[in-house]
């Protein structure tokens, strides 16, 4: 009996008490969720905060460092912004300088990417056979950063099992304490 | 009504008498009981579903967004997204509203039934606060008369000390009686009128 103590007052609730619990941290997440989305209307980036998972863009940004992107049409690549980029094939979005920018009058624009500390251009990070990136391939553009604020996710990253502890752990916390 | 012997059998509710969200939870469920269990009213769970369909709907705000967002990939759900985030925001504004003034601490709506079903039930309500770090327990019952419509009330406060043990165990039975008074109190007024 000893150990299963704190479902006790789970089992006090009734059936409406028991809903509003789950509700409860349905509107957790809700307004994470709705946050989250409200920042990608008002930033246009479907991903506006990135974490910086490699050390490639050294001494500018380090591992752990949270960037806010913002990705409105009207604004144009330039030269030296650092770009947040997809590549197919590949889960992560990458965080590089732009080197080169080829724009032509109907509006398409190409351009070429470079980490800091690298020594060598993306080409070679790319898919297969492509030379440039377009602007569908922009998750956004970093306009700030917070150093090391991401460092949890890093964290959470590199030991997955550590994540789906807290995880866990605060789900039951708020599904089994009442308000 | 004769108070029902499995109610005073039941195991009784152990808590962490530290924890003050846990110490209000058993004393408004005490609380409940009396009224519900012991004298036979009625539960009104209107405020109650006032609140659950608020957060309902919120949710559903939320998870529509999350599905069309799904559906149709970021810059085309732009529209939509706008709307269902404004929409949550007023929602919890809307749910702070109503916590902070419809429902204020109540946690009990009972209705007493006259017993010839001839006139209006007369309306019974609880409410309760205990702030964090305080040991008083502030209970406020109200009465209002069916037929009339007047309203009476009365609160007590008590340290929570004086209803529960070393060991945080609940004492129903010294909680009962205070109830029970405090009910009697506002239906003999009644009566004097």
């Amino acid at each position: 009996m000893g150990s299963f103590d704190f479902l006790d007052e789970v089992r006090r609730m009734n059936g409406r008490q028991l809903y509003y619990q789950v509700l409860n941290f349905g509107m957790i997440v809700s307004s994470a969720l709705m946050i989250w989305k409200g920042l990608m209307v008002v930033t246009g980036s479907e991903s506006p905060i990135v974490v910086v998972l490699s050390g490639s863009m050294e001494p500018a940004f380090h591992r752990g460092d949270l960037l806010l992107l913002t990705n409105h049409r009207e604004e144009p690549i330039r030269v030296g912004e650092i770009v947040v980029f997809k590549i197919e094939g590949r889960d992560i979005p990458i965080v590089h300088r732009v080197l080169k920018v080829h724009e032509k009058e109907n509006g398409t624009v190409r351009f070429l990417t470079k980490g800091d500390n690298n020594s060598v251009d993306d080409r070679g990070l790319y898919a297969k056979g492509q030379l440039w990136l377009e602007k569908k391939d922009v998750v956004g553009r970093a306009k700030a950063f917070l150093p090391y604020a991401g460092i949890v996710t890093i964290l959470m990253n590199d030991y997955p099992k550590f994540k789906y502890a807290i995880l866990a752990f605060l789900g039951l916390f708020v599904l089994t304490h009442r308000e | 009504m004769a108070p029902s012997k499995d109610i005073l059998d039941e195991k009784p509710v152990k808590i962490d008498k530290w924890d003050s969200g846990a110490l209000k939870n058993a004393l408004d469920d005490g609380a409940k009981k009396v009224l519900l269990d012991i004298m036979g009213f009625k539960e009104s769970h209107k405020l109650m579903n006032g609140r659950l369909f608020l957060c309902t709907v919120a949710i559903g705000f939320a998870m529509f967004a999350l599905l069309w967002d799904y559906l149709y990939p970021f810059p085309q759900s732009r529209n939509v997204l706008l709307c269902c985030v404004i929409s949550y925001f007023v929602l919890m504004g809307i749910l702070t509203f109503y916590l902070t003034y419809v429902e204020r601490g109540i946690f009990l709506v009972a209705l007493e039934q006259d017993k010839a079903r001839m006139e209006p039930d007369n309306k019974w309500t609880l409410q309760s606060s205990l702030r964090k770090y305080d040991d008083t327990y502030h209970l406020t019952v109200s009465f209002t008369d069916g037929k009339t419509q007047a309203e009476r009330s009365t609160t007590i406060s008590r340290c929570v000390a004086n209803f529960f043990d070393d060991n945080g165990t609940f004492r129903f039975d010294l909680f009962q009686p205070v109830v029970r008074k405090l009910k009697e109190d506002l239906s003999s007024e009644k009566k004097m009128n």
